[in-house]
């Protein structure tokens, strides 16, 4: 799983770095991310306008995808919280959909390794 | 591994990480929101620092803190904020209830576990020196209250008081302060200070060391001259003090200095040594001294029987031993069971 992930833009060697060489459990709490994402619903609340639920999904998966080193994803999360809290609604679900292919890449990656 | 560090954060992914990196030195305890985080704070008492998410279902970092301050309890466990540091205004609060560092996402691990620990050493130290200074104040007031009570002992010793009287009035002066503190605004006294005024009244008789046997003990009337001796030990009483201040605390000092001149001050201004009147004789000195009369009319002296209670409360209503403020003698009555119990219980203990 890791080599697929670094290949999908995923900084491998910093994340596992971050969970003190431990490469089992970085990859242990990568397979709970695909989970982490949808529970956030994120693009839900850009739909519904509620762009409060917006700023806390995106914010917590800021967080998350940055502890991973998931940097594609880490990316437009921060930029769409800097344009949220900018109150620029419209430009921050653009960032965010326009990372949705990848992240869907990135998730399929973790799931089909079934780790 | 003594110390334990709690994780919050409602993102396991993110406890992970920290655990991992700290679990080789520190036990680690976990909470996925901020209620948990109390709970598990207010059960162990090892706690050596809190790693803190600020955005959480249930209860916020924010209200954590808050909750941390009410209890005091920021005081002495170090609260590291985790947070994808973005809003200054959150984190400035956080600062502002105590949180000591913030721990930036994505987490540094070399860096945060530098940070955690330096500061984790740094309150356990503080928290050890805070314990030993307290203890040392505990033996220290342990030493002053005997060396309070050794004075008083030596001032019933000459005197041919019973051993008693000290102890009554210290009960007396509990029962009314508490009573006109409830009922008079204006003498509102909280319970704390109240105690030390208590502690105080032991001392109220100590100026007698100074008067001489033939005086202190004489078992009929005194004269004018005598009397005008006799009527000394309350100055006196308080120049002693001043040359052993170092035996109490400042406010103890205060309160036992005032109440040795000013127990014999009348409300009408009759009373000695500096002939006070109204309530320029402070509300505490006011009760010693009703305490201190009602004591000397209801046990034995070595010029007098011990007047029954009923007839040493009327002596006291009808101005037989001077004039009293009337919220003092409303309170009297007020209590007339509780002070004969207090009485009765010192004279028979």
């Amino acid at each position: 799983m890791i080599e697929k992930l670094k290949a999908l833009g995923v900084n491998t060697d910093e994340g596992i770095k971050r969970f003190m060489g431990n490469t089992a459990l970085y990859e242990r709490m990568m397979a709970k991310l695909p989970a982490n994402v949808r529970a956030q619903n994120v693009m839900k609340h850009f739909e519904n306008g509620d762009m409060q639920a917006a700023l806390e999904s995106t914010h917590t998966l800021k967080g998350v995808t940055g502890n991973l080193s998931v940097t594609p994803l880490y990316n437009a999360y921060t930029e769409a919280v800097r344009l949220l809290r900018e109150d620029k609604p419209e430009e921050a679900r653009a960032v965010v959909e326009s990372i949705l292919p990848i992240e869907q890449e990135i998730l399929n990656c973790i799931e089909s390794s079934g780790s | 591994m003594d110390k334990t560090i709690l994780i919050v954060d409602d993102m396991e992914i993110n406890r992970a990480i920290l655990a991992e990196g700290f679990t080789d030195t520190y036990n680690i305890l976990e909470a996925e929101n901020g209620e948990q985080a109390l709970e598990i704070i207010n059960k162990h008492s090892d706690i050596a620092a809190v790693l803190l998410d600020l955005l959480m279902p249930k209860m916020t970092g924010i209200e954590v803190l808050r909750e941390l301050n009410r209890t005091g309890k920021i005081n002495h466990i170090p609260v590291f904020i985790i947070t994808a540091a973005d809003n200054e205004d959150t984190l400035t609060e956080a600062y502002n209830l105590g949180a000591v560092d913030v721990i930036s996402k994505p987490f540094i691990m070399n860096f945060i576990k530098s940070r955690i620990t330096n500061i984790v050493e740094l309150y356990s130290h503080r928290n050890e020196l805070v314990e030993v200074v307290n203890e040392q104040i505990e033996k220290l007031n342990k030493v002053n209250q005997s060396m309070i009570e050794t004075l008083a002992t030596l001032i019933e010793f000459r005197d041919c008081e019973s051993g008693e009287h000290v102890k009554r009035i210290c009960g007396l002066t509990r029962i009314l302060l508490t009573s006109i503190s409830e009922d008079y605004p204006e003498y509102y006294i909280d319970k704390y200070e109240i105690e030390k005024i208590v502690n105080a009244s032991i001392l109220h008789d100590v100026g007698k060391i100074a008067i001489p046997d033939g005086i202190l003990n004489k078992p009929g009337r005194l004269t004018k001259e005598e009397f005008e001796i006799m009527k000394q030990h309350t100055v006196k009483g308080s120049e002693m003090l001043m040359h052993i201040p170092a035996i109490m605390d400042e406010d103890t000092f205060s309160y036992t200095y005032d109440i040795c001149r000013h127990h014999h001050e009348r409300w009408d201004g009759r009373g000695y040594p500096d002939g006070l009147a109204g309530d320029d004789i402070t509300i505490w000195a006011q009760i010693v001294a009703l305490a201190d009369v009602y004591d000397a009319l209801t046990s034995p002296r070595c010029y007098k029987s011990a007047y029954p209670h009923d007839v040493a409360l009327n002596m006291i209503y009808n101005g037989e031993c001077g004039t009293f403020n009337p919220k003092v003698l409303e309170t009297l009555r007020k209590n007339e069971e509780n002070v004969k119990n207090e009485h009765e219980l010192g004279l028979f203990s």
